[in-house]
């Protein structure tokens, strides 16, 4: 029998290196503790569309100029009163703390995050409708609907198809009342390389990464501009990585500011930002292992890596749902990882409990797609401190806590408040453990 | 101004049969307006299994049914090869020789002499005649059998896509005078002295009415006749019966397997195109056509089925669960696979609409043959001098000659799997398709990598395939329906249908909402495993980003 490799020991074991898990790891590093994330793959992180959207009021009625708009966090405590079962909701006693995470998640990942106001920024996306996003990346801030003046250009590529400018105009045009720019289309010669003609999103990013390709395109928009331009909106394409500092340069060339609307998948700024957290990860300390949680045990928080074993005084458990895998429905909806029952959705079934796990999809969803679907919201149950709970209402177990999508109770992907969630939940579940994982060394004869 | 004309014939309903008539009363020289309340193959014809089978089924019952599906689908075969597929079945044996009891031996035999019977009618629609497979070689054909069957016996038949069949029909009829309306509604009926002289329509896209006087009207609308007929004082009796099938998402076998539910009623999995197809449920249906949807039961009931023989089925993705009403004619006290799949032409001249008919019943793969006896029937009683039908001799659009998909794909530089679909669906006007790219080289741009959807494509078919709505594209190139649910493909086909419609971004996102719904419900039922995982991103790019 081969000799049995030492087993990993630290003091946190984050599952999950999406947006969720990230920020749970960087908050328990900077609360000083030991940190172990592991990750399978990317997951719905790096699908994302370059905004973080934390909330938008609810109850706001659309003629409502956006200066008129509730700010983040009083849109997040209006959630948290009319959506039954949301995070927002379970969380509300810590919901003054939510601007604390929102800021040290900028801070942790600023050199793609752009630094949060408190209001919303209202961004653009490829279907021509206006989305609102507490913090977006860098290079999206200068497409911000409430805040840019003058005349707006939307940079349409006569080499390629994939986007519409005339589409994403549309919606500027309809927001103008609610004090949105003027917006026109300006049809530039862009992408008439043979080569991105078929290309795809990512394919044209790094077209555009490369040397001179970017002050190609600065020039060719000082040049052929509309007059009064003051800002040019381009497609989600412009670079891979922020090292390559597309943007900048096309400013460099064409002497005024540049931004990308939002993306659809596949999401070029969504790769960005997975990128940026994951050298975020290494620099602060974070110790990544790629693979599978195996044989994971929810009383004992033992589990086996790559064959190793992990030994962690605390756990975050932040999977994601669907896409990241953290829940899954095969014949009936499962937690695949620790095997922890399914209990949380939203709507009519905010207290389904125990029997929503067997439902049949047909039961668990709406006709109108446009309605709350319980399906889509499924998740697991948790306390005011993000401690998974059993069927019973009891906590799992004292050192777990969840942390994202995992966590049930709301249409993360629809909602408007998937990201908030993520980095609500990441940054209070990463600073409980690694308070729980103190508190586990402060004893004698543990750790 | 009301839009006012005079026709010979009125046909109502865009189905395989309204579209089928309308093609033959053209080529035979009557004026005719075919008004579709939706668009083209949206009913029954359109969820149909995709098959131009001989009706196997119906051999003991209706050998004359048999006999006319099999040779229609030697003509159909004939004015469109290129959408016309074969797909060899296998009917396992339930049990293994040594031990099988005397009733399993007399089953099979029975089997055996029931498709050797059938191959005498092979010959007339161009199939193989049968084969008795040892298990050796059934399981070297098709592995993913459970273990222990007996062996099987062959059976050739014909795959086709269903809803560019109707397409093609209404296209034809057009070339030969007809008027085609999509997405207009025949509001009344009008009468005057006992007869049927003209129908009232609206159109639900523009709003534009109109009234269109009538030598004959033909009320092909299908499951909607009923209906139809009480608004109108006539009454079609009917049985509709409610058909349910599930895409898979990929070829799942090799073969069409030959299966039996739980209930003993033969089912079946089957290649069809790029997909795998699970069918089919029959069931009497007295709900709305208008608002049908499978069920989770549903979907069960058949994977339980295919999993008798095919255990592995139950980790197959299930990418939609679609269905249809079946307009089989009414009997009382009959079970719904017993009943006739045979066709009748109701005149309803006795209830004071002389003029007006009502087709009931019949199949896909005899629409040609129906369509030839009630124009036959028409034209006598418009008192025209009869003309010889030619339906089965004068190719359908693209039916003319078999494109080679390789030297295309060499010519024109598009990648051959793409150009493979593409001729599939277009036949010999794949080429007009080709020189739009060779034009504009953005337009070589595949919208969507399962079924292989060229931007050209797309173009093409807004241009000449009587696009009215974005979800008639679900119909002519299965624009969304495939796994991705529309991720890649839905936003960049809409844009370019709004280009060459000129649809403003207000239209183009409600025809995006129109064409996301209609595929939502038809994933309800089946959201598991990755097919889940995908509708959370759909929702996320389409609810979240598109909130459309």
């Amino acid at each position: 029998m081969a000799e049995e490799a030492a087993p990993i020991l630290c003091d946190v074991l984050v599952v999950g290196g999406g947006m969720a898990g990230a920020i749970a790891a960087l908050a328990a590093r900077d609360a000083g503790a030991r940190v172990v994330l592991v990750r399978r793959a990317p997951g719905s992180t790096g699908l994302s569309g370059g905004a973080i959207s934390v909330a938008h009021d609810p109850s706001a009625l659309p003629e409502v100029p956006f200066a008129g708009r509730a700010g983040v966090v009083e849109s997040a405590r209006r959630v948290a009163a009319t959506v039954a079962g949301h995070p927002y909701q379970v969380l509300r006693d810590s919901l003054d703390r939510l601007w604390n995470a929102v800021e040290f998640a900028s801070g942790q990942l600023s050199h793609v995050l752009a630094p949060p106001t408190g209001r919303n920024r209202w961004l653009l996306t490829p279907f021509g409708k206006v989305h609102p996003a507490a913090t977006c990346q860098r290079s999206m801030v200068a497409g911000d609907l409430a805040e840019a003046r003058g005349r707006m250009a939307v940079v349409a590529a006569r080499g390629h198809l994939w986007w519409d400018a005339g589409l994403v105009a549309s919606g500027a045009a309809r927001a103008r009342h609610l004090g949105a720019p003027e917006v026109q289309v300006a049809l530039l010669d862009l992408f008439m390389w043979e080569e991105a003609a078929l290309a795809r999103p990512v394919d044209l990013a790094r077209l555009l990464e490369a040397p001179g390709a970017a002050e190609q395109v600065g020039e060719l928009l000082a040049e052929r501009l509309p007059r009064g331009s003051t800002v040019a909106l381009f497609p989600p394409v412009l670079g891979l990585t922020p090292e390559a500092r597309v943007a900048e340069r096309i400013e460099g060339r064409a002497g005024i500011p540049v931004a990308e609307f939002l993306s659809d998948v596949p999401s070029v700024p969504g790769l960005r930002l997975q990128r940026a957290i994951d050298l975020r990860l290494g620099a602060a300390g974070v110790e990544v292992l790629r693979g599978e949680v195996r044989e994971a045990s929810a009383l004992a928080l033992e589990a086996r890596v790559g064959g190793r074993k992990v030994v962690a005084k605390s756990w975050v458990l932040a999977t994601g749902r669907f896409a990241g895998g953290g829940i899954a429905r095969r014949g009936e909806l499962v937690e695949p990882a620790l095997g922890l029952p399914v209990l949380a959705s939203e709507g009519p079934f905010a207290e389904a409990g125990a029997r929503l796990a067997a439902r049949s999809p047909w039961a668990l969803t709406v006709r109108d797609s446009r309605s709350p679907q319980p399906l889509l919201s499924a998740g697991l149950k948790v306390d005011g401190e993000l401690r998974p709970l059993d069927a019973e209402g009891r906590v799992v177990n004292p050192r777990l806590f969840a942390a994202g999508a995992v966590v049930g109770g709301h249409d993360q992907a629809s909602d408007g408040t998937g990201m908030g969630v993520a980095i609500f939940t990441g940054w209070l579940a990463g600073r409980a453990a690694a308070g729980v994982a103190r508190a586990q060394r402060a004893l004698p004869g543990v750790g | 101004m009301a839009d006012r004309k005079s026709y010979d014939v009125v046909v109502l309903g865009g189905g395989v049969n309204g579209a089928g008539t309308a093609r033959d009363c053209a080529m035979r020289g009557l004026s005719v307006l075919l008004l579709e309340k939706r668009d083209l193959a949206s009913g029954a014809s359109g969820a149909s299994s995709g098959m131009i089978h001989g009706g196997i089924r119906y051999m003991l019952s209706d050998r004359k049914v048999t006999e006319l599906a099999c040779r229609d689908a030697g003509y159909i075969r004939r004015i469109a090869p290129h959408l016309v597929f074969r797909i060899p079945f296998l009917m396992p044996f339930a049990s293994r020789a040594e031990e099988a009891s005397l009733a399993e031996r007399a089953a099979w035999y029975a089997t055996e002499v029931y498709v050797g019977t059938y191959d005498l009618y092979q010959p007339l629609k161009g199939g193989k005649p049968s084969t008795r497979l040892t298990p050796a070689e059934m399981y070297a054909l098709e592995p993913s059998l459970r273990p222990g069957l007996g062996g099987a016996v062959t059976l050739d038949e014909w795959g086709i896509d269903g809803q560019r069949l109707c397409l093609l029909n209404a296209l034809s009829a057009e070339a030969h005078g007809a008027e085609v309306r999509t997405w207009t509604e025949a509001t009344e009926l009008v009468r005057e002295g006992g007869r049927a002289v003209a129908v009232r329509w609206r159109d639900l896209v523009t709003g534009e009415h109109g009234e269109a006087r009538a030598g004959a009207v033909l009320n092909a609308t299908g499951a909607w006749s009923p209906h139809w007929g009480r608004l109108n004082g006539v009454e079609v009796p009917m049985r509709p019966g409610k058909g349910v099938h599930l895409s898979l998402d990929r070829r799942f076998s090799n073969y069409g397997i030959i299966c039996r539910a739980v209930d003993g009623r033969q089912m079946f999995l089957m290649p069809h195109e790029d997909e795998s197809i699970i069918g089919t449920t029959d069931d009497d249906f007295y709900g709305d056509p208008d608002d049908l949807e499978a069920t989770s039961d549903e979907v069960a009931y058949l994977l339980e089925g295919v999993e008798s023989l095919v255990p592995s089925v139950r980790r197959a993705r299930v990418t939609r669960a679609w269905s249809g009403v079946r307009t089989t004619l009414y009997e009382y006290g009959k079970t719904e696979d017993a009943l006739s799949r045979e066709h009748q032409l109701l005149d309803h001249a006795p209830e004071g609409a002389e003029g007006l008919f009502s087709f009931v019943g019949g199949k896909l793969a005899s629409y040609r043959a129906q369509s030839e006896e009630i124009t036959d029937r028409l034209l006598s009683f418009l008192g025209k001098a009869p003309r010889p039908c030619r339906t089965h001799e004068e190719p359908l659009p693209g039916g003319d000659a078999v494109a080679d998909a390789h030297e295309l794909a060499r010519r024109h530089g598009v990648g051959e799997g793409a150009v493979r679909r593409l001729v599939y669906r277009h036949g010999s006007r794949a080429r007009e398709v080709l020189l739009l790219a060779d034009d504009d080289p953005r337009l070589k741009l595949v919208v969507c990598r399962d079924e292989g959807i060229l931007a050209a494509e797309v173009v093409f078919i807004a241009r000449h395939e009587k696009v009215r709505r974005l979800e008639d594209l679900r119909r002519r190139c299965r624009l969304g329906i495939a796994g991705c649910g529309g991720l890649d493909c839905a936003r960049l086909g809409a844009q370019l249908v709004a280009h060459e419609l000129d649809w403003d971004g207000d239209r183009l996102r409600a025809e995006l909402h129109q064409l996301l719904e209609v595929n939502w419900r038809e994933r309800r039922a089946v959201l598991d495993g990755f097919q889940l995982s995908q509708e959370e991103l759909l929702r996320a790019v389409h609810r979240g980003l598109g909130e459309v």
